[in-house]
């Protein structure tokens, strides 16, 4: 039986401790269909009404996300091998009050100047100008070769009321990668050198996780409150994503217990009005689903659960078996979740040993990190 | 005696229980955070079944995904419907996704633990059905 590593369980807190409470941050890379653009948009939907009070700006946030999805969906350019470094990817953040969208996807060299020139000339015109081209454009009816026109940029531009930023990342002789970041709600229209400043934090910011990400194979980033509408559009995405078979059920059980041990559990000095915070990211190596969960627990709890994950992770499947029976026959036990059963569940789904790991953050809280894995068939 | 019927949510199963029609069938998804208060009225409502039950009762369950909450609250109806079996004619049909060996596998081991005559029922889920996704 495999063990994973205690030394990968430490990057959960970092990554988790990138966000505030009451922020969030979720980032999906990998393949772009229809389907799966429709599935990130309802996720972020459903955080977005919790955050968002005001719906125009709820309306202007939805739009570059779908302008964004469409144009990753349309420009990911086909590549014939699987290179995770080529993987589009979507992320949405919000930063106290601030929402960032980025996207990110392939794109032929030969290409790259004149994409440059036109967000320059984007970012180069005020409100006024950016209607009347956005007119012009619309007049003439003049539509690139994947019936862009540059309007989505545009649009996008109109929307946020910012600059967009962007980057170039050189990957190889054929190919780069185009970064795109819109924040909204608009500053101030003429900046200043700060604002400037946490502009180019931003980009980096997301472009530096972007390549931990790529380097760990994670697909999927969840980072914020886990409530049960989160949790359900979180299911569904995976549930579109992945091809039907025996690993994708796997996976999508022992999600369901990871991410319900948060919201049911993860709470954080009484700080739970909708939902608690956590982490889920979802990895893919060459021969296995690595699902990865972390979240709060009081201190005093950590002894119990430990001993339990011990006792659980030393059982062969017989013994898990034998457990499990027990506890579905027990009349006593009215409410399983303080036996373990989701964790002996596991087990026998994944049938993997579960990693851990606990991290005292204060007085009261650790941090507890729980990770399995699925084997690819 | 009344139906029960339970509408489908996004995290919860269709149930219908109709003795009139001899319609009995739990269906879809059982996500529930709380699985006891969503059993709860249909624990009750077997509890009344079993007093002047059919004399022969089907009860299909057909469920695509359940927690393990969920698990342990089926159970506590199939223990039930083991009881009706004392005294009426019973089958559970335990259907599951060819693929889902893991729904196979508790079918299996809720034979283990109880006498009513069980039977597993395998389908393949047509693939057209399926969206226009690929792998990652």
């Amino acid at each position: 039986m495999r063990q994973t590593t205690k030394r990968s369980l430490k990057l959960t807190y970092d990554l988790f401790s990138r966000v505030k409470t009451g922020d969030f941050e979720y980032i999906y890379r990998g393949a772009f269909t229809q389907n799966l653009t429709r599935k990130i948009l309802s996720l972020a939907e459903s955080n977005l009404q919790r955050f968002v009070d005001k719906s125009s700006l709820q309306n202007r946030i939805y739009f570059i996300m779908v302008e964004g999805l469409q144009n990753v969906t349309r420009h990911q350019e086909p590549t014939n091998d699987s290179k995770s470094e080529h993987a589009g990817i979507f992320a949405i953040q919000k930063v106290e009050n601030r929402y960032i969208i980025t996207t990110g996807n392939t794109i032929v060299n030969t290409k790259v100047d004149s994409l440059k020139q036109r967000l320059e000339k984007v970012n180069n015109l005020d409100r006024e100008e950016l209607k009347k081209l956005h007119r012009e454009i619309l007049s003439t009816g003049e539509l690139s070769d994947k019936g862009g026109a540059g309007l989505g940029l545009i649009e996008m531009a109109r929307r946020s009321g910012n600059r967009l930023t962007f980057d170039f990342e050189y990957i190889d002789l054929y190919w780069s990668y185009f970064y795109l970041q819109t924040e909204i709600p608009s500053r101030t229209y003429a900046r200043d050198a700060a604002e400037e400043l946490e502009e180019s934090n931003a980009m980096r910011d997301i472009k530096h996780l972007n390549h931990i990400l790529d380097k760990k194979d994670i697909l999927l980033n969840f980072n914020g409150s886990f409530n049960q509408n989160n949790i359900l559009s979180l299911l569904s995405i995976i549930k579109g994503q992945m091809r039907v078979n025996k690993s994708a059920k796997k996976v999508y059980y022992i999600m369901v217990e990871m991410l319900q041990n948060i919201s049911k559990h993860g709470n954080f000095h009484e700080e739970n009005t909708d939902g608690n915070p956590g982490i889920f990211y979802l990895g893919q190596t060459e021969d296995e689903y690595v699902l990865t969960s972390g979240n709060y627990i009081p201190n005093e709890y950590v002894a119990d659960v430990k001993e339990r994950l011990d006792i659980i992770n030393d059982m062969d499947s017989n013994e898990l078996n034998e457990y499990f029976n027990k506890i579905l026959l027990d009349q006593n036990v009215i409410d399983p979740k303080k036996t373990g059963l989701g964790f002996v569940d596991m087990r026998l789904k994944s049938s993997r040993k579960i990693a851990y790991d606990f991290k005292e953050i204060d007085d009261k809280y650790s941090f507890f990190t729980l990770q399995t894995s699925v084997q690819i068939n | 005696m009344e139906a029960l019927i339970i509408k489908a949510t996004e995290d919860t199963p269709e149930i219908i229980f109709d003795p009139e029609n001899e319609v009995f069938e739990i269906s879809n998804v059982s996500l529930p955070e709380n699985a006891i208060e969503f059993y709860a009225p249909v624990l009750d409502w077997l509890k009344k079944y079993m007093k002047n039950p059919l004399p022969k009762t089907v009860f299909n369950f057909n469920i695509e995904y359940l927690n393990t909450a969920s698990s342990k609250q089926i159970f506590e109806l199939i223990f039930l419907i083991d009881k009706i079996n004392e005294h009426s004619d019973v089958l559970i049909r335990w259907h599951y996704d060819a693929i889902d060996e893991d729904m196979k596998s508790l079918g299996v081991r809720f034979t283990h633990l109880v006498k009513v005559k069980f039977e597993l029922v395998e389908y393949e889920k047509d693939e057209e059905e399926e969206e226009d996704d690929f792998e990652f």
